[in-house]
């Protein structure tokens, strides 16, 4: 009784903490012209605004293709980490420690430097330098994820009742490290749909990026489009979680 | 079940500059269970996964029923594996990973049902078909691993040390299990471990390995009433070790007592100082008034159930332990004075 009653009043309490900002902003969002006249004016200017949809677009692609980048590098390599050079794993630990350790100027310069023209010049470098400035989260998320299966071993028992590499793959790591992977699939969603600093150096521009520069005209209309940001990045979150991780609550209950 | 013969010729295999094996030749005649047995980085488990194709050999051939598989993958040699650590797939149901070699074979669905129940009944677990492993307890997870691997009909089962992560109880019970599954079946088996009790009591042969070698290979009571070497007497069984001297026609002086050596003894010469290795039961207990008598103080009593195990301190020895017959120790303890001696034909011995 006595331990609820704790548990109640912490969540209650840190529920107030998270979520009286939000409340106050997405009240603010709707005032029209006063503290006592709400309406959803603010929110029709952002409709109004000819760039809305484009840069919504711009980022939502970004993030796709980030996602995409990160699946196809961190995957692979964690699970071979894992399998083959477990040696290695400090020296990875380390490498992707350093996008979090560089300065976000120097990554910025490093990038210019290093990408080939062609890519330089076109916005999807921003894709590749999310994947990178994500390295850090996703890397860790996938190598706990994994660690905490014995990959090894059902790798091998995989391999001894017949299966070839491709059916080993498919039918056992895939699924396996399904939860670990999902993981880094939310973290570097997140991270590639809110990245600002970088974008910015790059001289690049993006959802977050057009929502400073708009909010410097209609402060209501920027708290709006904050409040709409965050519940755009929470839906699509939330439909990440249920079309993954809803197949296989359905399996488990089967 | 398809049954085959295992021969391992001249098999060697170096990680880096360490021998794991070295020009290992072990043959498994059909239907047979040998237990490779030896403690950890003797190259047992190493073997193992050679034969099944985990690992590469460095040379040596391996077949079976005649036909070389050295270069063959893993997947493709039939082998059913057992492992040390739980290997159920976590997201398929337990029916799902009997299956799961089957299904690699391309058998028809009702096919790989019909086979994956049969086995299950087999292994005791017919209504647990529809859970998922981690609903399973230890002990039926290695039942469901167990006919995971003999699901595919393999020619040769191998087993890594599939009870040392089981509770005392369900490992002993499991092992005469695996032991008449294997035996009905008629299946050759490999099966390595450290723990000899295990392997004495499973093993048609018991292979002691060291050094990326065996030591010897034989019927459980050949390595423990005749092993070959110092190694192989002291890692099958327990066995003192007595400070003693070579004497003269193949004897040995230990506590006073001559007796013969054992043939693998022999190339000691007289006068040599040497350690007796005399096991705790051959030691009894008898009258001070004795001529072979020992005298000593009771330093240790532990009871084991039907046995006990007494511990005495003789001046200018190691403690000496005795395995008596708890009924005729009763009145014996600790600090007690007791007489015993050497009750063997023979002793084996190696350098002080």
């Amino acid at each position: 009784m006595k331990r609820s009653l704790t548990l109640y009043t912490t969540l209650i309490l840190g529920g107030i903490f998270v979520f009286l900002p939000f409340g106050s902003a997405a009240e603010f969002s709707f005032r029209d012209g006063g503290a006592n006249k709400h309406s959803l004016k603010a929110y029709r200017w952002i409709l109004e605004q000819p760039d809305f949809v484009h840069y919504l677009l711009v980022t939502l692609k970004l993030t796709v293709i980030a996602v995409v980048i990160t699946i196809l590098l961190m995957v692979p390599t964690v699970v071979w980490l894992h399998l083959r050079a477990q040696s290695l794993r400090p020296l990875m630990e380390f490498l992707t420690i350093l996008p979090l350790v560089i300065p976000v100027v120097a990554l910025a310069i490093g990038a210019q430097s290093a990408f080939p023209t062609w890519l330089q010049s076109t916005e999807y470098e921003l894709s590749l330098m999310f994947a990178v400035l994500a390295m850090p989260y996703t890397y860790r998320t996938l190598d706990t994820g994994i660690a905490a299966i014995p990959l090894a071993t059902l790798t091998e028992a995989a391999r001894s009742l017949g299966a070839n590499w491709f059916n080993t793959i498919i039918r056992v790591i895939l699924p396996v490290i399904r939860s670990a992977v999902i993981g880094a699939v939310f973290i570097a969603t997140a991270l590639s749909l809110g990245e600002f600093t970088l974008t910015v150096l790059l001289h690049w521009d993006t959802f977050p990026t057009w929502v400073t520069s708009i909010s410097q005209q209609n402060i209501v209309g920027a708290i709006a489009l904050s409040i709409f940001s965050l519940a755009a990045a929470f839906l699509i979150l939330i439909i990440l979680n249920f079309t993954i991780f809803g197949a296989r609550t359905k399996k488990v209950e089967e | 079940m398809k049954k085959g013969e295992l021969v391992l010729k001249n098999v060697s295999k170096k990680f880096g500059e360490v021998k794991a094996l070295d020009k290992l030749d072990l043959v498994i005649k059909s239907g047979e269970l040998v237990a490779l047995l030896g403690p950890s980085g003797c190259g047992k488990t190493t073997a193992l996964r050679i034969v099944a194709g985990l690992e590469h050999h460095d040379s040596g051939s391996i077949k079976i029923n005649d036909q070389n598989i050295s270069g063959v993958p893993a997947h493709q040699r039939n082998m059913g594996m057992v492992f040390q650590a739980y290997s159920l797939f976590p997201n398929l149901t337990v029916l799902e990973n009997v299956a799961f070699g089957l299904k690699m074979r391309k058998v028809s669905k009702e096919k790989q049902q019909k086979k994956s129940i049969e086995l299950l009944e087999l292994v005791g677990l017919p209504t647990q078909k529809n859970r998922f492993p981690h609903q399973l307890s230890g002990g039926q997870q290695q039942r469901v691993a167990l006919a995971r691997a003999l699901a595919i009909e393999p020619s040769v089962l191998l087993l890594d040390e599939p009870l040392s992560a089981l509770d005392a109880q369900v490992r002993t019970n499991l092992r005469d299990e695996i032991r008449r599954l294997q035996l009905s079946l008629g299946i050759t088996t490999l099966f390595v471990t450290h723990d000899q009790e295990e392997a004495m009591s499973m093993a048609d042969r018991v292979g002691v390995m060291r050094n990326g070698k065996l030591e010897q290979i034989g019927v459980p009571s050949d390595l423990y009433n005749k092993p070959a070497t110092p190694f192989v007497a002291s890692f099958v069984g327990i066995a003192n070790r007595i400070p003693a001297e070579v004497t003269g026609k193949g004897n040995v002086k230990v506590l006073g007592q001559k007796i013969a050596l054992s043939e693998f003894s022999m190339e000691f010469d007289d006068g040599k100082k040497v350690n007796a290795l005399v096991r705790p039961e051959s030691l009894h207990l008898v009258s001070e008034s004795d001529p072979e008598a020992t005298n000593g103080i009771v330093a240790i009593k532990s009871f084991l159930g039907p046995l006990t195990k007494i511990g005495v301190a003789i001046e200018g020895y190691p403690i000496v332990h005795l395995n008596l017959a708890s009924k005729d120790v009763k009145r014996i303890e600790i600090g007690d004075r007791i007489s015993f001696k050497i009750a063997a034909d023979e002793l084996m011995v190696e350098s002080a």
